[in-house]
């Protein structure tokens, strides 16, 4: 294997369109793959890169409206007995930001990217499931929708991001507040869900040949083991939040214990997803930490097996600690201690990732754009986070400090440093490869500097603030407590961080036409996405590309084979094998069609309708049976060998 | 500049078969996602049981176990005429494969007629209490399964009826049984922790 | 706001003292030791890894800028200080395990025989306590305030009527959930006397804001002086202003709500008021007691707690004079 570095012009993609054969097969390619068009096309669009776009724009939407609202906090809690939100607004604002930030922001946002990224990373045309993909989408909307409108009809959830029964429960919160908020979950997890299949699918089933298990690109890895756990974790939720909404409805009793229910079983359900869940936002960051890392130290991400490893024991580990939690409920201390020592294990491949990557730096050619910037500013800031974890572990010390401003500190610095900072990095690195143009480096660093201050004013103070005793979850304090302070400082912080955040939003709305414009790669990257034009055409690869090492555009040479004998007449792609990514054989990809909104209407009608009626199922059975009917229902026009003629 | 080489794949074929497909792999996934459903289920079953002082509670009288025992045989059953309509199809012989699709509906809405008559004679109901509640609510979620696979196979009987039907088809048809044959394990699980266990560990005493 | 302009005057005489990292109870003060470690311990660790980032970044790169993995022998280097540092995690994390587990055992039973036991039921929003004895006639009941004699164990039986809500006073020790359907339950000392604050610490709706309670730890003497005193029947009252405040009280929607011994007002929906004079605080410790918060609270409770459960009372002003004297008068 030639391991020569080699420029950029001999890349083959470009090569062979010099060929007038090839530009032919070009042409039919485009007319294929033609993303759909018109407002009926809108709707019917199944292409990943068109899909994932959308995934990312909704998602930023919802974090801007969830930053809203956690500044309406910061303001009602910058002074004691403050009047701005009363207590029934603030505790609309608190659940609705929380359940904002985890069920329509970091989730789609980390699945959305996913989305867009994996097929052009592992060097295939579209998703495994191109229509599912489309459906998936379209239930997340039609649930983030769903929650903001009764937010805004004074229906928001007011009973917490968690929904502990039984506060949640149909004796302490009767309308419609907490189903809406049951529904909304219920619409996510199904889009999640639907998502973790498309991309296990296609890890498995689409990588490019030569692209065995050894070589599939950390941030691939990454998105493996989280969808994996979106798997395993997002049925808990599905299964609560399906109890929560009959205990509400129809009067069964799950929760309560008059009648042999359980409020614990809540509590273990909803946790038994609920700290995957952090995982499955924090793993993609991780993976998006190596992407930015090589290109910007000019070295492969050093300890490739290592950080695989570290993943794939996260992933499991992170089903083993659901119970620190529940710390303060009162569990047996054998059972705590068990617990314990798994969140405390879970330290080691957290531990390992970072030696890791600040071995990368130590060995690389650093060129300090904003992205590493982000990287550095998520390697100071979630150090912090993760030895507040550390801290939580601990029983004793959980039970002063759990559901207090501690614990909204320490899950802050994981979220936001842990997962928002390498986001943002994220996207200023793929930006160009998305919208074609180059963001300003200027502006970059500017909202860099301003996000990670003001995100340390915000959040470090409320590490003392928890531990001088003020809990969580209050619309306010009185004012013999000595807290007003640093809750002040607090709220300065957050405007800061909030204006760090409209520079980069400015920056990425100005530079959609003012940019420099990017060519495939502007940063010298390693991975396939950066082989193609940018945006790429809606084929992805003309020639699907072959990979012979695990930073395969570092590795190119002039006789880099690809792959030819793909149809251009019909959506062709490649299925090769699961281990090696050997060439196995193709399939036909469904083109644009209306049914999978159709069928996201259908499921909406049916859970909409159900918070009201119990008839909500079987009046939304019937669209969503036709829908699914027509979908599935074979026409005969891909190609395949008939058995029988349309009689 | 030379052009590159190139590795030719128009030879390959066009449909697989299991694992090769990657159809295999989201119908694994919709079963490891339902199936974890089903495990927590239970999980809560055994939860809400460990907390309790009589199990199953007062008042709760069951089917017996000879009525409840026949429909999961009848369910049980389903599994040979599935099986032998994926086999069909992987013979591509599209009237034997109408022919079992037929035999395996006509079980299921056997099933569904016994289990429609047992829930309908049951001593409590979803709103008497938690044990209700969880056996209520699983036989519902199960059910709505079993109403899948009818309206699944009705539609493959239409389709190969009418026609056009595509080799890739055939791979439909056995994903269709693989998840039947989860479905029914579903209920031998449930079966097993509704039926047996009470009537063989007895109730617990106050 | 009353509570504002009290707060500044004697501001801990009614709020307490609310530091986990102040113990002024063995519990809390082993928490304590155990926070310090980690800090440390933590700090150590934080410093030590933005060192090797900080020395990783400013580094001269020792090779040329052309893309590519490491070369060998940095990279034989770099694997033995990852592995070297994975493994020192891996010590450090046992250290901290070992500290945990064994402060978990310190902390989890201050078992004495003779402990003074009390019920505590959450409520939305105040706490209900109710001290047992095996005799009926000596068992206190009280809200929102918690005697306890100093240097003495206290075991708290912890049980919820409606929510969950979280028993949590940091000076003395963690919390511990109130949880419907399970009873728990929590010991806790006081190594002096004080005052010290409790707080919910599990969301419970709208007023878990305002759901405070205080500790106050006497000497033993004083203690006692107090449980006897709330042992008594509050004395009739001694003016005709209290007496019409009384006649008001049992008349008044009052009643149906709340109970004051020696009197026909006997409701269990709120506080007991038998001896509400005697308690620093209203609202469950939000408001200081005084006869102007005491009036202000009867007229219109949701003023200062927002959906609170009691409603609003249109009172005549001579009634209510009369009923907040009266109220005044139950030391």
């Amino acid at each position: 294997m030639n391991a020569e570095p080699i420029d950029r012009e001999l890349v083959p993609d470009e090569e062979a369109v010099a060929d007038a054969a090839a530009a032919e097969d070009r042409r039919l390619l485009e007319r294929t793959w033609k993303y759909a068009s018109g407002l009926r096309g809108w709707f019917a669009e199944v292409d990943h890169s068109k899909i994932g776009v959308r995934y990312i724009v909704t998602a930023l939407i919802f974090f801007a409206l969830g930053g809203i609202e956690a500044l309406m906090m910061r303001v009602q809690l910058a002074r004691p007995e403050n009047r701005f939100l009363g207590p029934d607004l603030y505790n609309q604002v608190f659940t609705t930001h929380g359940s904002t930030m985890m069920f329509l922001f970091a989730v789609p946002m980390m699945l959305g990217l996913a989305v867009y990224l994996v097929p052009l990373m592992v060097g295939t045309r579209n998703l495994a499931f191109p229509r599912l993909n489309a459906f998936s989408y379209y239930i997340y909307l039609i649930g983030g929708l769903f929650l903001y409108t009764a937010f805004f009809l004074n229906t928001g959830p007011d009973a917490g991001w968690f929904a502990y029964v039984p506060l949640s429960g149909p004796q302490f919160s009767p309308g419609k507040r907490v189903d809406v908020w049951a529904q909304m979950i219920t619409f996510t997890e199904i889009s999640s869900l639907a998502v973790a299949l498309n991309l296990i699918t296609t890890i498995f089933k689409q990588r490019a040949p030569g692209m065995s298990l050894n070589r599939i690109p950390l941030y691939v890895w990454a998105m493996l083991v989280t969808s994996f756990m979106v798997v395993f974790a997002m049925p808990a939720v599905m299964l609560s939040s399906l109890m929560l909404a009959l205990d509400r409805l129809i009067d069964t009793h799950f929760f309560n214990p008059a009648a042999g229910g359980d409020a614990l079983l809540w509590q273990h359900l909803f946790w038994f997803f609920g700290h995957p869940e952090v995982y499955i936002i924090f793993i993609p960051a991780t993976g998006i930490v190596s992407s930015i890392l090589a290109p910007f130290t000019r070295r492969e991400v050093f300890g490739y097996m290592p950080l695989v490893l570290s993943l794939v024991a996260t992933g499991f580990i992170g089903f083993g600690l659901w119970v620190h939690h529940m710390f303060a409920t009162g569990l047996p201390q054998l059972g705590a201690s068990f617990f314990t020592a798994a969140s405390i294990m879970i330290a080691i491949p957290t531990g390992t990732q970072i030696f890791c990557w600040i071995a990368t730096l130590w060995g690389g050619h650093l060129r300090f754009k904003t992205p590493l910037l982000y990287v550095l500013g998520f390697l100071f800031t979630f150090v912090i986070g993760g030895l507040t974890g550390v801290m939580l572990a601990a029983v004793p010390l959980n039970l002063q400090v759990h559901d207090t401003f501690f614990v909204v500190a320490h899950f802050h610095y994981v979220l936001i440093g842990g997962a928002v900072f390498p986001l943002l990095g994220g996207l200023f690195y793929w930006y160009p490869k998305i919208t074609g143009r180059m963001l300003s480096e200027t502006w970059g660093k500017i909202s860099f500097g301003l996000v990670f201050v003001g995100f340390q004013v915000t959040f470090f103070p409320q590490h003392i603030l928890g531990l001088e005793g003020m809990p969580r979850r209050v619309y306010t304090y009185l004012p013999g407590t000595g807290w007003g302070s640093l809750n002040l400082l607090s709220t300065v912080g957050a405007f800061i961080l909030g204006l760090g955040v409209l520079v980069y939003v400015l920056n990425g709305l100005v530079s959609l036409r003012r940019g420099e414009p990017a060519g495939n790669d502007p940063w010298g990257s390693d991975t396939l996405e950066w082989s193609v034009s940018s945006p790429p055409p809606p084929y992805n690869f003309q020639f699907l590309p072959t990979v012979s090492g695990r930073s395969p555009r570092w590795l190119w040479h002039d006789q880099h084979p690809v792959i030819t004998g793909l149809r251009s007449d019909r959506r062709e792609f490649l299925i090769t094998n699961l281990m090696d990514a050997e060439p196995d054989h193709r399939q036909v990809s469904p083109g644009p069609t209306l049914w999978p909104f159709i069928l996201s209407l259908g499921v909406g009608v049916t859970f909409i309708v159900g918070i009201f009626t119990p008839w909500g199922l079987p009046i939304g059975a019937v669209p969503v049976t036709i829908a699914l009917i027509a979908w599935f229902w074979p026409r005969g026009d891909q190609g395949h060998k008939l058995l029988k003629e349309k009689s | 500049m030379k052009r590159p080489p190139s590795i030719d794949v128009s030879e390959l074929p066009t449909t697989a078969f299991g694992q090769r497909d990657p159809l295999w792999w989201g119908v694994t996934g919709v079963m490891c996602i339902e199936g974890t459903m089903f495990a927590l289920m239970a999980a809560s079953y055994f939860y809400l049981r460990g907390g309790a002082y009589v199990w199953p509670p007062p008042g709760v009288l069951h089917p017996g176990l000879g009525i409840t025992t026949l429909n999961l045989a009848i369910l049980v059953l389903s599994i040979v005429p599935m099986h032998l309509a994926a086999q069909a199809a992987e013979r591509e012989d599209l009237p034997k494969i109408r022919l079992w699709l037929a035999v395996s509906t006509v079980l299921f809405v056997a099933f569904l007629s016994i289990r429609i008559s047992i829930m309908a004679h049951l001593t409590f109901r979803w709103d008497s209490h938690a044990y209700g509640s969880l056996v209520w609510v699983t036989v519902g979620l199960h059910t709505l399964h079993v109403l899948t696979g009818i309206v699944e196979n009705l539609m493959f009987i239409t389709v190969l009826t009418r026609g056009p039907v595509e080799d890739k088809l055939m791979d439909d048809l056995r994903l269709n049984s693989m998840y039947w044959y989860f479905v029914v394990a579903c209920w031998v699980l449930f079966y097993c922790i509704f039926y047996l266990d009470p009537g063989l560990l007895g109730t617990r005493g106050v | 706001m009353n509570a504002g302009m009290n707060a500044g005057m004697n501001g801990i005489h009614w709020i307490g003292r609310h530091s986990a990292l102040h113990a002024h109870g063995i519990e809390a003060a082993r928490i304590g030791h155990l926070w310090w470690l980690m800090f440390w311990v933590c700090s150590t660790v934080f410093v030590l890894v933005m060192a090797a980032t900080g020395f990783a970044i400013t580094r001269r790169p020792d090779s040329t800028g052309l893309p590519g993995p490491v070369a060998p022998r940095s990279r034989l280097w770099m694997t033995r200080v990852v592995a070297g540092a994975v493994g020192l995690t891996i010590v450090t994390l046992f250290v901290l395990l070992f500290a945990s587990v064994a402060t978990g055992r310190a902390v989890a039973s201050l078992g004495a025989p003779s402990a003074v036991v009390i019920k505590v039921t959450g409520h939305q929003w105040w706490w209900e306590v109710e001290y047992q004895d095996p005799q009926p006639s000596h068992i206190v009941r009280t809200a929102n305030e918690i005697h306890i004699p100093a240097g003495r164990p206290v075991l708290i039986r912890l049980a919820s009527n409606d929510v969950i809500h979280s028993f949590w006073v940091p000076s003395l020790h963690g919390k511990r959930d109130l949880i419907p359907g399970h009873d728990s339950q929590l010991w806790i000392e006081a190594d002096r006397p004080g005052t010290y604050r409790g707080f919910c610490a599990e969301f419970c709706g709208h007023q878990h804001a305002h759901m405070g309670l205080l500790i106050i730890a006497d000497r033993p003497d004083r203690y006692a002086a107090w449980y006897a005193a709330q042992l008594q029947t509050p004395p009739p009252p001694a003016s005709p202003l209290e007496q019409r405040g009384r006649q008001v009280v049992e008349a008044a929607p009052c009643a149906l709500c709340h109970t004051i011994g020696g009197t026909t007002a006997s409701g269990s929906l709120g506080p007991d008021l038998t001896h509400l004079a005697s308690r620093r605080t209203l609202a469950a410790a939000t408001l200081p007691n005084t006869a102007a918060n005491l009036g202000a609270w009867i007229v219109d409770p949701q003023a200062a707690k927002p959906g609170n459960q009691m409603p609003a009372n249109s009172l005549a002003p001579g009634d209510l004079q009369a009923v907040v004297a009266y109220l005044e008068s139950l030391r």
